[in-house]
């Protein structure tokens, strides 16, 4: 029953979320300068042929008339055709004249849902890589307030939290896959090839992980059903990790949902840096080449993706804390 | 002779370490149990008696440290022994029960769940089933109704009655051959306190246990325990029976301790009489209704009813009292009084007029004349303000004249309310609560008002404060001409200021009455209820036994039909069930909402002579 | 930690005399913290040094000299090399770049959490305070907000437009505001609920005067230390944005336009991409310190009134 009303009630709001993402990113992209149709067509194109490719492409209707037929076409699953990807491999150089009825465009949701996998991947590595680092530093830390190892926990968040993803990426790929060949670094050949970019990231997601283990471990060993749990009996081990962490496992699990977009633009920095063949890459790439309806996708699946793990993070937290049911 | 002692406690003394600095909390402190004995500990805020429970235990962290002395149970001193060998009887032959049940569990699992983790811990032979099955035993022991089903509920699922009741089986579950019961009634209503009182008394002979049971409140120590010690600032100042400590108190601390305590009946009570001055306010069929959407549904709502049809007018001069217990409406009705909210139905009319019908702006001149003291001292106040500034405030929103002519106000309200002068320019911070409550009080003084609402504003404070602002109220009353409603669930201190008395139960009044019919002729039954429960050393002509009630309130979402209180009602008749009885005259001018109010209306108890 | 006051009625939690205001105790927490004096210092220098030092260099930043390209730190060859940090491809000195850098980064920083805190705590007050619809709409635009993730929409909008300074200010504040807008609502709402704004309403007053007198300055501190992380993360996402090609454009010297150029000559001339790392590293920890610094000496005051 509770779960029912709750999905209706996220979903719904989720749509609405959708919608003006939607809304933003199509606005943004009409108003901005470029000329898709000539883009697609490639500068060298005369200029009827341009004309001719907006006409057809419907770029000559009224913004909202083209966000009415965008929105219809989403709703049906169609995110529309790459301007410049073929259905197959290499990209059509965008200088040269393209014939403009050629119709062999990939579509923007196979392509995204190609590169979905690798990217699922490199980010299910990271989270791994990230609570191994944070969870011993943030627990120890939130044990022993002004310990030790809270110091060290409070020193080494500071300094992973002002290391340039990017940055650390460059000299961790010279380092480790250059100088020292322990661990491959360029493109995507099999599963060594994510542990590199994944740590980098998982460099760049601790220092939240470990703030927040810290403060809330420290909050809720001062509750009073913790103080009180060796006087009812209760071994050291089990408070620890029967009771604190699992009430400080809430405010994780919301720190989740928000840096999530953290995580995601991780993703597509370090994505381009070790040349990962995932989302990240193809947006990047879309970017720097105006594919407008690609670039459009990409953001509307990731807003989608945001907005069904937010959902899974509150599922997950009414399971752990029943008084989160509303 | 000390080995057949069950606990023996030897020179016990505790410091607060903090750097340097070192402040006894406790001093010296002996005594001794016997097995199945009852010994009461009984001390003031501030006396050092949870931790002295808390030394018992074993159970002390920093910045507590015991400095000197023994703890003796069975012949080992727990305060020697390692984490292990604690684990071995803590918990287990131990057991604690502290003053805040709501927070004594992990509030995201089921308590059964809870309860079968500790008794499996320090029984780690006990199967899963045997143990689960040992608490659903006890849970049904405390007269926790369907414990099957409350098993697996989780704390915040429990009122703060029941959940004293599980702790209670938290701590028994393991037949504890000793138990520290410390201040365990503290935060309930009185009629669940007196509740827990009488299921503590009926388990200690089924489980022969030996207690220590530690309060603020005489009259429930002395009614349960076989000794009694007197703990004042960290020191035992006298150790007696209850009979000898009340009859030939020793010590000067005891006779005060004694002299304080309020009294609700005998021939020395100072008898209040209702007066009959204009009407100052004016409440009819009062209603409110909070919407809250259902837990677990998309678009489906409950209505609470907390203010269910109030009439009642409130007349120049006079101490108006409403009292109650938590959830029975009284904080809603005190904000609708106060404005903060507007009534869905029926009108409040404030000299005359009805407030609903006034302008803003007539309103916020209107509002200097019924000014709101609020419960709690330390959030009531901006803590960024030094105290002149929050004085001012008032003025300043009322516009109350020139820079130098606000000060002048300011200064001299504080002198009327007794503050020195020179904390105009300090902050809150470091302010007693009776101090912060002179600031309040201060604050609606200088808008010279007519009708003062406190809402529990004495609730906080200790007796010595409470009775110094009490003194303060008349001062002004006489002064001014105030008028006061007193929104309380202290029976003693309604007892000792009001003129006429209102009881509310779910919503609604069910007995308006004078002071002396109220406390001696009461004719509701949950009004006799209330009574039975306050603790006091008073020849009690409402004994628990005859008018406690079991259970608790309906919820406010759920009202029953026809009388609201009938689910709980010794005396329901059958018309109980089909209309709900409005509050019918009586005697004299008292009103009763029951039905059989009427019909043996003129009848005193018997235990009145 | 050591903590000398005169007068000690009150102890309170961490030690200090009750009635110095929460406020000045958490400075005095903070300042005596060696993670903020270590950051304050630092910082303090680094700052100092990229005001004064390109201004009385000898060298142009942008000035290329292809005698001196590619010369190492003085610490690794020459210390006699006029080129503390070694110098670029083009042989540009670097640490005059960095400094150049250092200053683009800090003032697109502030810049950029200056407008998010004015356009988040704006929103988060109103919808906080007002509740009702426009809550409603406000937190489904921080929602809607919140779910592009910050560094797609500003690399989508500076890829198709020109980044210029103002671009990129008005695009990271643009993405950055609705999580001040969700912290401001939820201390809106929290403050709102206290007994004293209770007691201010009973007094008469006013909706604007109390959001004006009691709220907005209670939910201004805790804001504001997240601003000053912020700064932080802000500079680290003008270095990205640098770093591929959307930044400030050169010859303007960025973190980010420098580290990439280095990237080339990773394996001939390590220092060209490492030292701008190593050197923003040190500028954000040392910001990082002071924050969090802050931060934590906030908690601990907070700990101690309750």
């Amino acid at each position: 029953m509770f779960i029912l009303g709750f999905l209706t009630r996220r979903i719904l709001q989720g749509f609405i979320v959708l919608f003006l993402v939607t809304f933003a990113i199509f606005t943004l992209l009409r108003v901005v300068p470029g000329d898709p149709a000539r883009l697609i067509v490639g500068g060298m194109a005369p200029d009827n042929v341009v004309a001719q490719k907006a006409e057809e492409l419907g770029l000559n209707d009224p913004i909202p008339v083209q966000f009415i037929t965008y929105l219809g076409q989403l709703v049906q699953g169609d995110m529309g055709n790459s301007f410049l990807r073929p259905k197959s491999g290499a990209i059509v150089g965008a200088s040269e004249y393209d014939d403009p009825t050629r119709g062999n465009r990939a579509q923007v949701l196979d392509l995204i849902l190609e590169r979905l996998p690798l990217t699922l991947q490199l980010a299910g590595v990271s989270i791994v890589f990230c609570l191994l680092i944070a969870f011993p530093l943030g627990v120890a830390g939130g044990l022993r307030p002004g310990s030790w190892m809270d110091r060290l926990a409070f020193f080494a968040g500071s300094l992973f939290v002002s290391m340039p993803n990017f940055w650390l990426g460059i000299v961790l790929a010279m380092l480790i896959s250059v100088k020292m060949g322990l661990l491959p670094s360029i493109g995507y050949k099999g599963f060594s090839y994510t542990i590199l970019p994944a740590f980098v990231l998982a460099i760049e997601l601790a220092p939240f992980v470990i703030r927040t283990l810290t403060v809330s471990i420290a909050q809720v060993m001062q509750e009073e059903f913790i103080t009180i749990a060796p006087i009812r009996g209760l071994t050291p081990f089990r408070i620890v990790f029967a009771h604190a962490i699992r009430n400080a496992s809430i405010p994780l699990l919301n720190l989740f949902g928000i840096q999530l977009g953290t995580l995601l633009g991780g993703v597509l920095v370090v994505e381009y840096i070790f040349d990962y063949p995932g989302l990240g890459l193809l947006t990047i790439n879309s970017v720097l080449q105006r594919d407008f309806p690609l670039i459009q996708g990409i953001a509307i699946f990731i807003s989608g993706i945001f907005v069904f793990i937010n959902i899974i993070v509150d599922l997950a937290a009414t399971a752990i804390d029943p008084r989160l049911e509303y | 002779m000390t080995d057949k002692k069950l606990l023996r406690v030897d020179g016990l003394s505790v410091d607060v370490v903090k750097g340097t600095m070192v402040t006894p909390v406790l001093s010296d402190i002996s005594f001794s149990l016997n097995t199945g004995h009852v010994l009461g500990v009984i001390g003031e805020a501030g006396s050092g008696k949870t931790v002295l429970s808390r030394a018992l235990v074993n159970g002390l962290g920093p910045p507590l440290e015991i400095s000197s002395g023994q703890v003796i149970y069975k012949g080992r001193n727990i305060l020697d022994l390692s984490q292990r060998e604690l684990r071995l009887i803590r918990g287990k032959e131990i057991g604690y029960i502290g003053a805040n049940p709501m927070g004594s569990l992990d509030p995201t699992m089921a308590i059964g769940e809870q309860i079968v983790e500790k008794l499996r811990s320090v029984r780690p032979d006990m199967s899963a089933v045997a143990a689960k099955e040992r608490v659903l035993d006890v849970l049904a022991s405390v007269h926790i109704p369907s414990p099957e089903a409350r098993f697996h509920e989780f704390p915040f699922q429990f009122s703060g009655g029941m959940m004293q009741r599980v702790m209670i089986v938290d701590a028994l579950v393991t037949d504890p051959t000793f138990l520290v019961a410390d201040n365990i009634t503290q935060a309930l209503d009185v009629t669940v306190a007196a509740q827990i009182i009488r299921l503590i008394e009926e388990l200690r002979l089924k489980f022969n246990t030996a207690i220590v049971f530690v309060s603020s409140s005489l009259p429930v120590v002395s009614s349960l325990a076989d000794e009694i010690l007197v703990l004042h600032e960290g020191k035992i100042v006298e150790h007696s029976t209850p009979h000898e400590l009340i009859n030939q108190p020793r010590h000067d601390y005891t006779k005060s301790l004694l002299a304080r305590l309020p009294r609700i009946w005998g021939d020395d009570v100072k008898q209040l009489a209702e007066n009959n001055g204009d009407v100052v306010l004016s409440v009819r069929d009062v209603a409110k209704t909070y919407v809250v959407r259902k837990r677990g549904t998309f678009n489906d709502h409950n209505y609470v009813q907390a203010v269910r049809g109030v009439s009642f007018d409130i007349h120049e001069g006079e101490n108006f009292g409403i009292v109650g217990e938590s959830g029975c409406g009284k904080s809603t009705l005190t904000r609708l009084l106060a404005w903060l909210e507007t009534p869905d139905a029926g009108t409040i009319r404030f000299q005359g007029f009805d407030l609903a019908e006034l302008t803003k702006a007539e309103l916020v001149t209107m509002r200097s004349s019924f000014q709101l003291l609020l419960q709690d001292p330390y959030n009531a106040l901006p803590s960024r303000m030094p105290v002149g500034r929050i004085i001012a405030e008032s003025l300043y929103i009322h516009d109350g004249g020139s820079k130098e002519e606000i000060r002048r106000k300011v200064l001299s309200a504080m002198e009327e309310v007794g503050l020195p002068k020179d904390l105009e320019n300090s902050l809150t911070v470091g302010l007693s609560a009776g101090q912060r409550q002179r600031v309040c009080i201060a604050r609606a003084l200088v808008l010279e008002p007519k009708l003062l609402i406190l809402d529990e504003t004495l609730s906080a404070l200790d007796q010595v404060e409470q009775a110094q602002l009490l003194e303060l109220f008349a001062l002004l009353q006489e002064k001014y001409r105030f008028t006061y409603v007193f929104i309380s669930h202290d029976m003693a201190m309604v007892r000792k200021v009001c003129n006429r008395i209102a009881v509310m139960y779910l919503g609604k009044i069910v007995e308006l009455a004078g002071n002396s019919i109220l406390f001696e002729n009461p004719q509701h039954p949950y009004s006799k209820a209330l009574l039975s429960a306050v603790p006091t050393l008073d020849d009690h002509p409402f004994q628990a036994e005859e008018y406690l009630l079991d259970g608790e309130p309906p919820s406010p979402v759920d009202i029953p039909q026809g009388c609201t209180f009938m689910t709980r009602c010794p005396a329901r008749m059958k018309i109980c069930g089909s209309r709900e009885p409005d509050l019918n005259i009586t005697v004299g001018r008292a009103q009763s909402a029951c039905f059989r109010a009427t019909e043996m209306g003129d009848e005193v108890p018997h235990q009145l002579k | 930690m050591d903590i000398k006051v005169k007068n000690m009625v009150q102890p309170s939690m961490d030690g200090m005399d009750l009635s110095v205001s929460p406020a000045k105790r958490m400075w005095i927490l903070a300042w005596n913290s060696a993670a903020f004096k270590f950051g304050f210092f630092i910082f303090g220098a680094l700052m100092l040094t990229a005001l004064v030092y390109p201004e009385f260099s000898s060298v142009d930043p942008t000035k290329m000299n292809y005698r001196a390209r590619l010369l190492p730190p003085i610490f690794v060859g020459d210390w006699t090399s006029a080129h503390p940090l070694g110098t670029d491809q083009l042989g540009r000195d670097l640490l005059l770049r960095c400094l150049v850098g250092l200053r683009y980064s800090v003032l697109i920083g502030v810049t950029t959490v200056v407008l998010m805190f004015i356009l988040g705590c704006g929103l988060g007050l109103v919808s906080g305070y007002k509740g009702g619809v426009i809550d409603t709409i406000i937190m489904r635009l921080t929602d809607a907000q919140l779910s592009i993730p910050m560094i797609i929409l500003a690399i989508a909008v500076l890829g198709v437009s020109r980044p210029t300074v103002p671009a990129i200010i008005i695009v990271l504040g643009m993405a950055g505001w609705p999580l001040y807008a969700r912290v401001a609502r939820s201390v809106t709402m929290s403050e709102r609920q206290r007994e004293y704004i209770r007691g201010e309403r009973v007094l008469g007053a006013s909706d604007w005067r109390i959001l004006f007198l009691f709220i907005a300055p209670a939910v201004l501190p805790p804001i504001a230390f997240v601003a000053i992380l912020d700064v932080a993360r802000m500079m680290i996402f003008e270095s990205i944005l640098g770093f591929l090609g959307l930044g400030v454009q050169p010859p303007t010297p960025t973190f980010g336009n420098i580290i990439a150029d280095g990237r080339k000559y990773l394996i001939n001339a390590w220092w060209v991409a490492t030292m701008p790392g190593i050197f923003l590293l040190v500028t954000l920890t040392s910001l990082n310190l002071m924050g969090s610094a802050f931060e934590k000496a906030r908690n601990q005051v907070l700990k101690g009134e309750h």
